[in-house]
This record gives structure tokens, C-alpha cells and sequence, in this order.
């Protein structure tokens, strides 16, 4: 390796050496989870760079269809280009198909289409929800070079961490020594409110994660959304 | 009529003083030497069935292949130059394949034969200004039946040189198919079973065949939602051809 700086004869004083480093991490959690005829996702309204918030308002959940919903946080730009894309291919997919693309078809083709920058990712994290041809509640997650695994519930972002055990005890019911057959079904109420509770959990403790939360609930008939403010500090 | 034709038959990319394009016209006309394959679609499943022209007994009639697999839910019948064909199987194989690998999901009929109709009318010189050469000089010589199960129902479509592709009911295409259509079109209803529609696909390809109707010289295929792409074995087709006689 052959340096600029090995060569103390070429060294000028006061000269300042860039980093390439094109990403940011604009903050943001997403929770996910499916039902037997339903999905529910939510994702906080913040967006911040460091210790400065640039908006308090930004809605991180992508209405792509009928009966898919995505929700994207990481950096924002690569978001932002990313649904781009997405919107663009789901429309020649309407066009040379002649149908709306599903639920499971676009979440390949999300997958498809992230690790196809393998070598220079979107910095992004991603939940796919929505309902399946059957109408049956469906919850997909990403890690940002397309890696795609169906789950039942799932928490994302910078408070992903955080939030997924909760989940895993207020939704699967984990090291509970549950029979199957006891597990209670899930209602569209019990988890839209342990959304919401997630993101109270997070605002209190992520410093990227406050201000209000929106909630998509997603059936084969409708997508309805709701909004619930946090803490803005 | 063909002497008016002198000067724009040539090129594959002028169109005649009555808006004709002869090369194309000419394609169509080359199906009509190749054998005759008939395609029926009933409520149960779709039935291909196909001459094979044994030329010569020194030929080994396995290796003529006119029923080709595309995916496990499309299967093509093919009439026409045999390696024009091939390379448009070739291309609705590779589409469907990547198909599923983007979307995760099964190809549509109609989508295939879109996507085998875009490679047909492929031809013409290199005009798009990359220096890259056309895929293909002339019109592919061939006709397509393509047999599918889309949401657990059979769709027949078939498609022609000028990439034209159509939905049928009943279809047949290559040198009988004048007399088979028409007889198709007399014996065809919408509530037809499949064992009828076999036996009425082989009794048709029996009437324009030249040679003798056996289970050499004919390929049987069904497509239906329980078995999807299966292809019959030399006893089930003389099974079918016995019950005719």
C-alpha cells in the first residue's frame, strides 16, 4: 500500500484528507404485524442528523398498492429513491401484466431490486406489510442488501432493537411455555395498541425516534391510518 | 398477384405501396408447410396434439420434439422451421424463469407469448444505432400454440410471424390446418370434456394427415391444473387411437 502520507517529501503542511462517505443515518423505527386477515404498520414522524431534528413531520410508510404498505427508514435519500424505483416498477408491472402487483411479488422483487446495488447498498431499512392474494396478513422484512424473511411481526430501524423484544413477548408470546393451541388470536385492536405502546417504549429511550407515530391498518378492503403523538424531545 | 409484388418482397422493412409487408406475409405462408398441430382448451384442461413427419425409417421419431415444456405451467406446441423454434422457446423459457426469480410468481400465458412476440418481430437490419446486429434477419418461419394453467383455469393462445398472439379456444396451425380448423369449428363446444377433446384433436389431425394416424407419428400433451405440463407415453396416445377406430 502505497500512501500519499509514505512520502514525507511530497507532505504539505495543512493539507485535509476526505473520506468518500456518502451516507446518513436520518433515524426513524418501523413495527410490523401480521394478522389472519390483516396487517398493521407503523413508523415515528422524525427525521434527524445527528442531534438536530429535520422535520417532525415525515411520514415514513409508502402506500405502494391496494394491499401493500412500506415502510423505509435509514438514510433518506436512498428511501426516497428507492420507492422512486419501486413506484416506476410497479407501473410497468401494471402495464406488460395487465394486473396490480401483489403483496408477495413485490416483495421479491423489493429484495431483487436492493441487492442489485450489492456493492453500494441503499442504506435503508425496510417492512414490507400487507395482505396476500387469500386476503391473509403478511409482514416482510429487509436487511439493506435485500435480504428478505416473512415474518408475523417485526420491528425495524434504530430503535429495531429495542422494540423486538417486545414484540416477541406481547405478539409471540415467547418463553412463555404457551401450548400452541393457547396462544391467543390476534385483533386488529390488540395490535394496533401494542404499536402504538412500542413506540411510546422507543421515544422514551431512542433519541431518533419521537414525535408522533403513524399506523396503516391494512385488510383486502381497505388501508386505514391512524396517528398518535409522542415525545418531541 | 405475385408479379405485383416484384419490388417490395425483398426487404424485410418496407412496407408495399398497399401497406404490406411481404416478408411477413411470406413467414405465415411457410407455417402452412410445416406438420399440423391442433390445441384445444376445455374447462378441465388444455389438449396439444401434433404430427410428426417421420421421413425416413431410418429416423429415430423420439428425436422430433414439436410439444416443448416452457415452465411447468406452459407448455408450446410449434409448427413451422424447427431452429426458429427452438430459439423462440428458448426465449419464453428464459422469461418465465426470470420471471419467478424477480417476482415470485408464475409467468402469465399472455405475458409469455408477449414477451415471445417482442424476440418475433425482432428482425429488420441494425437501424438502432449501437452498431449491435439484429437478432434475427427475416420473420421467424414458425406458429406457436401456447397451453397454460393461470389461477387453476387452461388458456390456449396462439401466435403467428407477425408476432401477432391471440386467445382461441380451439386452434390449429401448419399444413392441414385449413380442414382441421373447420372441423374444430364444427365439432367444438365450450362444454367439451378433455378425454373428448383428445379424441376429437386426434381424429382431426387423422383427417389432414397424410400418413397413418399411430403413436409414432403423433405427440399428445395435456395441460390441467392437477397435472399441469404431463406429455403422454406411446401406450396412452395408441390408448386415444384405438377408441377412435
Amino acid at each position: 500500500m502505497n500512501k500519499f502520507e509514505q512520502f514525507p517529501d511530497y507532505q504539505v503542511p495543512g493539507v485535509q484528507h476526505h473520506d468518500f462517505s456518502p451516507y446518513e443515518s436520518n433515524g426513524g423505527s418501523i413495527v410490523a404485524i401480521a394478522g389472519e386477515d390483516f396487517a398493521v404498520i407503523a413508523a415515528d414522524t422524525r427525521l434527524s442528523s445527528g442531534y438536530n431534528i429535520h422535520t417532525r413531520t415525515q411520514n415514513k410508510l409508502f402506500k405502494l398498492s391496494e394491499n401493500s404498505v412500506l415502510g423505509s427508514t435509514g438514510c433518506w435519500s436512498d428511501t426516497l429513491s428507492l420507492t422512486g424505483l419501486l413506484k416506476v416498477r410497479m407501473q410497468m408491472y401494471e402495464h406488460t401484466h395487465l394486473k396490480v402487483m401483489s403483496t408477495d411479488a413485490l416483495a421479491q422483487m423489493l429484495s431483487i431490486t436492493m441487492y442489485n446495488r450489492r456493492f453500494f447498498p441503499y442504506y435503508v431499512s425496510n417492512i414490507l406489510a400487507g395482505v396476500d392474494k387469500d386476503g391473509k396478513g403478511v409482514v416482510y422484512s429487509y436487511d439493506p442488501i435485500g435480504h428478505c424473511e416473512r415474518a408475523t411481526y417485526r420491528a425495524g430501524g434504530t430503535a429495531g432493537p429495542l422494540l423486538q423484544p417486545v414484540l416477541d413477548n406481547q405478539i409471540g408470546y415467547k418463553n412463555q411455555n404457551l401450548s400452541q393451541d393457547e396462544l391467543p388470536k390476534l385483533s386488529i385492536d390488540r395490535a394496533v395498541a401494542v404499536a402504538f405502546d412500542t413506540f411510546i417504549s422507543a421515544a422514551e429511550r431512542d433519541i431518533y425516534t419521537g414525535d408522533s407515530v403513524i399506523i396503516n391498518i391494512i385488510t383486502k378492503d381497505e388501508i386505514k391510518s391512524q396517528e398518535l403523538p409522542l415525545r418531541k424531545d | 398477384m405475385f408479379l405485383t409484388r416484384s419490388e417490395y418482397d425483398r426487404g424485410v422493412n418496407t412496407f408495399s405501396p398497399e401497406g404490406r409487408l411481404f416478408q411477413v406475409e411470406y413467414a405465415i405462408e411457410a407455417i402452412k408447410l410445416g406438420s399440423t398441430a391442433i390445441g384445444i382448451s376445455t374447462s378441465e384442461g388444455v389438449v396439444l396434439a401434433v404430427e410428426k413427419r417421420i421421413t425416413s425409417s431410418l429416423m429415430v421419431p423420439s428425436t422430433v420434439e414439436k410439444i416443448v415444456e416452457v415452465d411447468k405451467h406452459i407448455g408450446c406446441a410449434t409448427s413451422g422451421l424447427m431452429a426458429d423454434a427452438r430459439t423462440l422457446i428458448e426465449r419464453a423459457r428464459v422469461e418465465c424463469q426470470n420471471h419467478w426469480f424477480v417476482y415470485n410468481e408464475r409467468m402469465s400465458i399472455e405475458s409469455c407469448a408477449q414477451a415471445v412476440s417482442t424476440l418475433a418481430i425482432q428482425f429488420g437490419d441494425s437501424s438502432d444505432g449501437d452498431g449491435g446486429a439484429a437478432a434475427m434477419s427475416r420473420p421467424f418461419g414458425v406458429a406457436i400454440l401456447f397451453a397454460g394453467v393461470e389461477d387453476g383455469k387452461p388458456q390456449l393462445w396462439h401466435m403467428d410471424p407477425s408476432g401477432t398472439y391471440v386467445r382461441h379456444s380451439a386452434k390449429a396451425i401448419g399444413s392441414g390446418c385449413e380442414g382441421a380448423q373447420q372441423n374444430l369449428k364444427d365439432k367444438y363446444t365450450p362444454e367439451i370434456s378433455l378425454s373428448d377433446a383428445i379424441d376429437l384433436a386426434l381424429d382431426t389431425l387423422k383427417q389432414v394427415m397424410e400418413e397413418k394416424l399411430n403413436s409414432t407419428s403423433v405427440e399428445v400433451m395435456t395441460m390441467t391444473p392437477q397435472k399441469e405440463f404431463y406429455m403422454f407415453t406411446k401406450e396412452e396416445v395408441e390408448e386415444h387411437i384405438n377408441k377412435l377406430a
